[in-house]
């Protein structure tokens, strides 16, 4: 069984075209050991280098990426392979698990030929005719725990979760000695993520096989690895044993990215996000006595679409106070964000469902509707797609005010707006695209254009789920801070507990359109009733701590 | 006419609005698709009536303008081609005729529309189908060559000369053709389906027809084929980034398996929507060509028709083209849904 | 964030125009990399500007049949008739540069028709959703399941002759094309979150499909629109040839029609069959360059790299 080896690696990627920047180093001189057997975890936001770094085992960057330093399997280095060598140790010694549940998957054959094709490419003694490869496939397939049936499943008929055992099924199929993890379980539901990483470790260890795993998220490469390693901007900065890593860091980003994930529990993260800027005063739970903001009772939404109905909201009741932040977690398909939706007036919630704000009907149209829209707001996941990136950041700001014919100074608006979400001096941005702007900035920039009408009431959807680890405090102490200064109410939607922690007085968990638990965060995330929420805070990653 | 390809995203999102429709079970779909074509086919019907009746005005007059007539020949005709009941019932004895596929009587042959139809038909059939099935096959084993490496010399010869061929006016290729071939060097005839003196055996017969074919297909499918090579070109360019060819790719597969096995299979689909879409452009081709080439089909009736203009046999012509392309789309839907497994197991 | 601090706040109007004074510039740029874009674009200046100069160049009175008399007939190419002389007499480089105008006028007005419908028709089918966007597809499919040049042939034959004739024909059969793109295009857009956004603001149809939708799909339509002129020069002259065109007004089409109507094609004058088609072929294919040039701007998945 060969070591993987990265002997003093540096990537390096010319570009040239449209946005002529030369050269990109993406890796610079990393120097990193696999040893057989063993489990080794990257860990870093994006850009940071990891994905660069895996892909460089195979040789499958792209071709204007050039390699210094070796990358040795065993005693080969990879650089040497003439391209059938090269063709012929692809897959059958190192594989590679993709991101299953996105795009890795050919739609238009059927999983099981896919991973035929991997066993036709590498015969062994173990294939060598038809039949033994089909009975293969049948083999791997019911190791990560799939029917056989599913061999003749079309990528789009399966779900994200079946998918990503596929890419496991697929990668073990040729035997080989090393596993790459590229991401394995991202964009996967929380329980399903669990189910994946166990399975994983334990195909792993039990075939002796040789694991490197990368993901931007520490507590996931906690859960399965031995050792993990930290890179920032191509840079190595920190390896050792996971435990150590991860409870005792030495490099200070190491430690953000540790306590970007707060514990549940912790009473150090309750209400304290981690930020940039230094540690921020630890706050006392608010005690909620403001007017009531919001009031839901028995909203149900069904999507009358091509068959059946689907009911995706089901008899949910909310209360949401002024100056509360209240958690609505949920993982994919729960129905959240169509609750979100109604409330800000988007969606239509079925006869009989009651909505009202500040103790008025939602309106649906007309100047109510105008009003209403400058009293709520929303914010979305992703602040690229949030933003036209045709137009600057004052035009997007002022979108609202515009849109909603206001008739003040405009410019004290937009200003006063990026002020609020910390974008300052605001006059730097006015003229700036989201393309100049880093994931945080243009997160802050949305929120300043929510900000910019005046509402007191902000729905956040999923607000950091998109963002690096390292940015997410910032945003959700923002969220903090004009709680604090503004009075703004808020509802975050979230998938993660971690976040609730964090930030929110009082939680919701959605299940299947229903809502199964409500309570204040202390009485939800510590001592939780419905079987849902504990099995979801059973399957939240963490790392082991010890708590004081 | 033009190629612009839209962005693929755009292209699935537009698929996946049809697929409601698509990804239903295969008789409801053969059901829904038929339904579709035939109230195309109406409408289409309806448009020629429109077209012809409403819109000229007086017909008469106009052929009074072109061929002297008295007073009384003026009313005779008048009278003879239904021009003096009032509209509506002029639209009733229309639709009545559609059905009975009585297209009325051709100005200028004299003779019965739709039997003058029937007569040409075939051939017209014989010339485009096979210079579609040309056209269509080259367009697309160029394309995927080309826009698997975009810039080298194959890319950008193929793309070059694609442009150019696609730049020029189908009749005056056809000129060009004739002037060439047929006059100067007689290689190939200079028009008509078969020779004067044609050889009795079958074989023969066959040899003669295809030897009076060459001329005109490659006349149109060198117009034509241009824009297959564009939209799969494009098609395969943008397929080349995707993920499941870095998956591919890893496992130890030969570029050109990749090409063939994984990415021209994805590239075909909104490939095979855009060339059917525009096949339109081909089956209008046959106007010129058959005419310079003399060829007996479709066409020529149509150039003669707007001779006359021959009223009645423009329209049954227009009815009937358009007839075949609103059929050619229909076997296209039919097509994409063999080819693409996320539509036929929705 | 890179850049000098912006020490002037300007009005908001003044920095929407600089910001797409800029974009306008960087589009300039991009185009003027593509060393097959300058070509065409030089070549369909050249073209334009003798088109407009023909008054100066060759006076009317040189078409003036009563005036050519002693003109050589059917001249082939030589000093002094540099692309020879017709039927009538009249110097063929002449025709050419009045038929230019003819040519050139229909194309772009054809393409004017049918950009305009196209385009209006096209996001009005993408952004409404419910039975308004349904009807709107349905009618686009249709226009487009109809063979353009029959189409155009019948319309032409049933409406007065006339140039404004074949425009309209030509502008009414290509809109289809055009719309359907422009309708997937705006598909696209609507899906993105931006939109969203905008309606969460409290944005009405109108301000989503001015401000959002009609800047995202004009560079597409830009890059159609120059290849429509291509085809539609190509429709005008085949239905000059097929004899559906204005009779006084001499465009390339009805040029390559005399020719044929003498037979120029079996009896040997081939300058007259070869020069008029020459120069549709070149002017097609600058304008198809000048818009692959910007399509690959416009979709950068294009670009070969």
């Amino acid at each position: 069984m060969p070591d993987l080896t990265f002997d003093d690696v540096s990537i390096v990627y010319r570009t040239s075209g449209r946005n002529d920047r030369g050269a990109i180093s993406a890796v610079k001189n990393v120097t990193l050991k696999l040893p057989a057997g063993g489990t080794l975890g990257i860990a870093g936001e994006s850009g940071s280098g990891k994905s660069t770094l895996a892909m460089s085992v195979l040789r499958l960057l792209p071709p204007n990426a050039t390699i210094e330093g070796r990358v040795l399997i065993g005693e080969t280095a990879i650089a040497d392979l003439r391209f059938g060598e090269l063709r012929a140790l692809r897959w059958a010694e190192a594989s590679i698990v993709f991101q299953g549940a996105m795009h890795s998957l050919n739609p238009v054959r059927t999983v099981g030929q896919q991973i035929l094709e991997a066993l036709e490419l590498h015969v062994a003694d173990g294939w060598k005719t038809d039949k033994a490869r089909k009975a293969r496939v049948v083999e791997l397939l019911r190791d990560v725990d799939l029917t056989p049936a599913k061999a003749e499943a079309y990528p789009h008929e399966l779900s994200g979760g079946q998918k990503q055992r596929v890419m496991i099924a697929m990668a073990l199929a040729c035997e080989p000695d090393i596993i790459i993890a590229d991401e394995p379980t991202t964009a996967l539901d929380v329980i399903v993520q669990k189910q994946i990483l166990d399975m994983i470790s334990v195909l792993v260890a039990e075939r002796g096989i040789s694991m490197m795993m990368i993901s931007h998220d520490l507590s996931v490469l906690a859960t399965a690895c031995e050792r993990i390693a930290i890179m920032r901007d191509g840079e190595l900065l920190e390896i050792g044993d996971a435990y150590e890593v991860c409870t005792n860091p030495q490099h200070p980003y190491t430690r953000q990215l540790a306590e970007a994930f707060p514990t549940i529990g912790d009473p150090a993260s309750r209400l304290n996000p981690v930020t940039r800027r230094g540690e921020s005063p630890a706050r006392k739970a608010r005690e909620l006595t403001g007017d009531v903001l919001l009031e839901a009772r028995g909203v149900t939404v069904t999507f009358h679409g091509r068959g059946t109905p689907l009911a995706a909201v089901k008899n949910v009741d909310l209360t949401l106070r002024r100056g509360e932040i209240l958690a609505l977690v949920g993982q994919s398909g729960s129905g959240k964000t169509t609750l979100a939706r109604t409330i800000v007036g988007l969606q239509h919630a079925d006869e009989g469902s009651i909505v009202r704000f500040r103790g008025k009907d939602i309106p649906r149209k007309g100047r109510a509707l105008r009003d209403f829209r400058s009293e709520v707001q929303m914010v979305l996941q992703d602040p690229s797609a949030a933003l036209n990136p045709k137009l600057s950041i004052y035009e997007s700001v002022a979108e609202g005010l515009r849109v909603q014919r206001y008739a003040g100074d405009e410019q004290e608006r937009v200003a006063q707006g990026l002020t609020d979400a910390e974008l300052t001096p605001p006059e730097r941005y006015f003229t700036a695209i989201p393309q100049e702007l880093s994931g945080g900035q243009r997160q802050r920039a949305v929120i300043a254009g929510a900000l910019a009408v005046g509402p007191q009431l902000l729905v956040a959807d999923e607000p950091v789920a998109s963002l690096d680890a390292s940015v997410r405090g910032e945003i959700l102490a923002l969220i903090l801070s004009l709680r604090d200064r503004l009075d703004l109410s808020a509802l975050v939607i979230t998938h993660d507990l971690g976040l609730a922690w964090n930030i929110a007085d009082t939680v919701a968990v959605m299940y299947e359109g229903a809502l199964v638990e409500y309570g204040t965060t202390e009485q939800v995330l510590l001592d939780p009733q419905h079987e849902y929420t504990r099995r979801l805070l059973a399957a939240a990653p963490t790392i082991e701590r010890r708590l004081a | 006419m033009s190629s612009t390809v839209p962005p693929t995203e755009a292209v699935i999102l537009e698929e996946q609005g049809e697929a409601s429709v698509r990804s239903s079970p295969a008789v409801k779909f053969a059901l829904t698709k038929i339904g579709g074509a035939l109230i195309s086919l109406a409408m289409v019907i309806l448009l020629g009536f429109f077209a012809f009746k409403i819109l000229p005005g007086d017909p008469v007059a106009k052929l009074a303008r072109e061929h002297p007539m008295s007073p009384e020949q003026i009313a005779q005709l008048r009278a003879q081609l239904g021009l003096d009941k009032p509209l509506w019932q002029q639209f009733g004895d229309y639709l009545v005729n559609v059905f009975t596929l009585n297209f009325g009587e051709s100005y200028v042959y004299k003779q019965s529309v739709a039997s003058l139809i029937g007569d040409y038909f075939w051939n017209t059939i014989l010339l485009t189908g096979t210079s579609a099935v040309i056209a269509i096959a080259l367009g697309l084993w160029l394309g995927q060559k080309a826009g698997w490496r975009p810039g080298s010399r194959f890319d950008k010869v193929t793309s070059g000369t694609s442009l150019v061929w696609w730049s020029v006016p189908t009749f005056w290729l056809a000129l060009i053709l004739l002037m060439v071939f047929g006059g100067t060097l007689h290689w190939f005839p200079t028009g008509g389906m078969v020779s004067p003196n044609s050889p009795d055996d079958a074989l023969g017969k066959v040899l003669d027809v295809i030897w009076h074919m060459v001329l005109p297909v490659t006349t149109m499918v060198a117009v034509v084929y241009a824009q297959y090579v564009m939209v799969m070109r494009a098609s395969v360019m943008e397929e080349k980034s995707a993920d499941y060819l870095v998956t591919a790719r890893a496992k130890g597969l030969r570029d050109d398996d990749l090409r063939t096995r994984h990415a021209v299979p994805n590239a075909l689909l909104p490939t095979v929507t855009l060339v059917f879409l525009h096949i339109g452009g081909l089956v209008a081709g046959a106007v010129t060509v058959e005419t310079v080439f003399s060829w007996p089909g479709l066409g020529k009736l149509t150039y003669q028709a707007i001779q006359g203009p021959d009223l009645p046999l423009l329209q049954g012509t227009f009815v009937v083209f358009s007839a075949i392309i609103i059929f050619t789309n229909l076997v296209a839907d039919f097509v994409y849904r063999r080819l693409d497994p996320r539509v036929r197991r929705g | 964030m890179s850049g000098p601090i912006e020490t002037t706040v300007r009005s908001p109007r003044s920095m929407a125009w600089a910001r797409r004074r800029h974009a306008f510039g960087a589009f300039c740029r991009e185009f003027s990399r593509s060393r097959s874009g300058m070509v065409g674009l030089g070549f369909l200046v050249v073209i334009v500007v003798l088109a407009l100069l023909a008054p100066v160049i060759a006076p009317a009175w040189m078409l003036d049949l009563t005036k050519l008399l002693d003109q050589p007939r059917f001249a082939p190419p030589s000093l002094d008739h540099p692309l020879g002389t017709d039927d009538q007499g009249r110097e063929l480089w002449v025709r050419m540069i009045w038929g230019a105008r003819v040519s050139l006028l229909v194309g772009f007005a054809a393409t004017a028709v049918s950009m305009i419908i196209g385009t209006v028709v096209g996001i009005a089918a993408g952004h409404f959703t419910g039975w308004t966007g349904g009807l709107l597809m349905r009618i686009i499919d249709f226009f487009l399941v109809l063979p353009s040049l029959i189409l155009a042939i019948v319309l032409s034959v049933v409406l007065s002759r006339g140039v404004w004739t074949i425009v309209i024909a030509i502008g009414l059969t290509s809109w289809a094309g055009t719309a359907r793109v422009v309708r997937a295009q705006t598909l696209s857009v609507e899906s993105r979150d931006y939109i969203e956004r905008a309606r969460v603001l409290g944005a009405g149809h109108w301000h989503i499909i001015v401000k959002h939708l009609l800047p995202a799909v004009l560079p597409l339509v830009l890059a159609n629109t120059t290849l429509t002129v291509g085809s539609a020069i190509i429709a005008e002259s085949t239905l000059s040839f097929l004899g559906l065109g204005d009779a006084t007004l001499q465009s390339w089409g009805s040029v390559l029609k005399n020719s044929m109507d003498v037979s120029a094609a079996t009896a040997g004058y081939w300058w007259y069959v070869l020069v008029p088609g020459i120069a549709i072929v070149l002017v097609v294919l600058a304008f198809t360059l000048v818009g692959r040039a910007v399509e690959t701007i416009v979709n950068p998945t294009l670009r070969s790299r």
